[in-house]
């Protein structure tokens, strides 16, 4: 028994044992391996990559202009300094960053060094952290363009990338290719125009707003501010509009192949200021006053939807 | 002399010939001799640089046809060649990069656009067909021919060259440009007095110009 005992047991480490060589000659062996593969990629990536960093003391409302044409994000966020920050990171020394002060006008321009460079070493984040109130233009090809908390006129401009506002205010102006626009809490003014890129306003106290897209959707959720001018419009896309119950403006929404998707008649009155609207015979539609009818909108569309409702 | 009384003789005079005091004072001082060798070397690099590069000789066709169209200014039926080329370097003296070519060309498809807009309804039906009739419906023919011309000289460019994701951005916009403006073309032969269709063809050949405008500025700067 005694002994059987122990040829059981002395038996047992020997199985682990072999199976844990073959574990090591089947799956372990090779998993190390890339592992101490990819540890090796890794460290090879984190001495490419770089990071610049330059701090520059600016008086009053500074200009910051940013010209990337790397891919790569480039993000502008505001503090109390009265100082720009300019955090620029890199994948490889395939890209240049040229970053100089001109009184209170700062530029930043990421130029490609290398001619034969790959697209994936063509990655350059911009990071800003800027006064409140400055003027940004701001260009890039296919990173993301992120601004909060900055008040002051701002021109941004993208190819592909897509560019989210977040509480900004002034006069507003985004031009991209195919990139999208979120505007989230923004004020002043806003122009938009794109290509196939699509524009959501959301919770806005713009008193001026005017978006234009050929194929792209546009969504606007939130209030119109008394006096206050909106044209929206989208050839191929769908144009929606959430209004409030409190809300007052006056509404000219036509579309020549498209559809108006009225989903707020009962908020819809016919127009209460004497001018008699028609859709001419080349067109659909709709025209009405909401609440005393103080702001202007205007949708139109050639061949999208048109859906106008209210939020709950 | 001073240092201070040369720096004042060459911003008011130049650099040659100095005046003998100048010289004098110029040949004892080595800072006043880096000064002015640095603005001869300044001077001669600039007269080295190329002249600025004439626009594509279609922006001035596209210029005098809508400026014809709008009856801002009229020829005679056969133009003579050498009136042509008068009025052409005129012109051309006024308008010198291909950015600002490009604008106004985009100008002048909004000014085309509006004077569209403002014509009365019926005005159209009083023209006899056959007479003008192009003119009527293709209200964007000078326009367009220019921008296709421009997007055939562009695709060849990019056919030679190693193409990018913003590359391929930009061609499936243009694609997207040019499907939209068929389509309203489409529409306005069908229903020529349709405003909105209209409108959005000038806005349509409006942004074709623009990124037209843009995809040549990146060829240039990246080629």
């Amino acid at each position: 028994m005694g002994t059987g005992k122990m040829n059981l047991t002395a038996s047992r480490p020997l199985l682990s044992l072999s199976a844990l060589r073959r574990d090591v000659n089947r799956g372990v062996l090779p998993l190390f391996g890339a592992a101490l593969f990819l540890c090796s990629s890794l460290t090879a990536a984190g001495a490419a990559s770089q990071q610049i960093e330059k701090r520059f003391a600016v008086h009053g409302r500074p200009v910051v202009v940013i010209h990337n044409v790397a891919n790569g994000r480039i993000e502008v966020k505001s503090w109390k300094n009265a100082e720009v920050d300019v955090l620029a990171s890199q994948t490889s020394d395939k890209i240049g960053f040229d970053i100089e002060q001109a009184g209170d006008r700062i530029d930043v321009t990421a130029n490609i060094v290398g001619a034969s460079a790959q697209s994936r070493e063509l990655e350059a984040n911009l990071q800003l952290t800027v006064p409140e109130e400055t003027e940004l233009q701001l260009k890039t090809e296919t990173g993301l363009i992120y601004v909060e908390q900055v008040m002051g006129d701002m021109t941004l401009e993208s190819v592909a990338g897509d560019v989210h506002l977040k509480e900004v205010s002034g006069y507003i102006i985004v031009r991209t290719t195919e990139g999208s626009l979120v505007c989230t809490q923004c004020g002043g003014k806003l122009d938009f125009k794109s290509i196939s890129g699509g524009a959501q306003v959301l919770q806005p106290a713009l008193t001026n707003v005017s978006l234009f897209t050929t194929s792209g959707n546009i969504l606007f959720d939130g209030d119109f501010v008394r006096t206050g001018l909106y044209t929206m419009k989208s050839g191929r896309g769908l144009v929606e509009v959430r209004f409030s119950g409190n809300d007052s403006f006056d509404l000219k929404a036509q579309t020549n192949l498209g559809t108006v998707d009225n989903q707020a008649a009962a908020f819809l009155k016919p127009d209460s200021h004497g001018v008699k609207h028609l859709a001419s015979k080349f067109t659909k539609g709709l025209f009405g006053t909401v609440g005393q009818g103080l702001a202007k909108v205007e949708l139109s569309s050639y061949s999208g939807t048109i859906r106008i409702l209210k939020r709950d | 002399m001073q240092c201070k009384d040369v720096e004042f003789v060459v911003e008011q005079e130049g650099l040659a010939p100095l005046p003998e005091a100048a010289q004098a004072h110029v040949a004892t001082c080595s800072l006043c001799q880096e000064f002015v060798a640095d603005l001869a070397a300044i001077v001669s690099v600039a007269h080295e640089l190329p002249a600025e590069i004439e626009p594509p000789a279609r922006a001035w066709i596209s210029l005098r046809a809508q400026l014809e169209l709008e009856g801002i200014i009229k020829t005679p039926a056969v133009p003579a060649q050498g009136e042509r080329s008068s009025w052409w370097h005129g012109y051309s003296d006024l308008f010198r990069s291909r950015a600002l070519a490009t604008a106004t060309v985009g100008l002048l498809i909004v000014a085309a656009g509006v004077l569209q807009l403002r014509q009365p309804p019926d005005a159209a039906l009083e023209t006899p067909a056959g007479v003008g009739g192009s003119d009527q419906q293709s209200p964007f023919a000078q326009t367009a021919k220019v921008l296709n011309e421009q997007e055939i000289d562009l695709r060849n460019i990019q056919l030679a060259t190693t193409t990018s994701p913003v590359d391929d951005s930009f061609r499936q916009s243009l694609q997207q440009v040019d499907d939209f403006i068929a389509d309203c073309e489409r529409r306005l032969q069908a229903a020529p007095q349709d405003e909105l269709a209209r409108e959005y063809l000038s806005n349509a050949y409006q942004q074709k110009a623009e990124l037209l405008s843009a995809m040549m500025d990146r060829e240039g700067s990246i080629h």
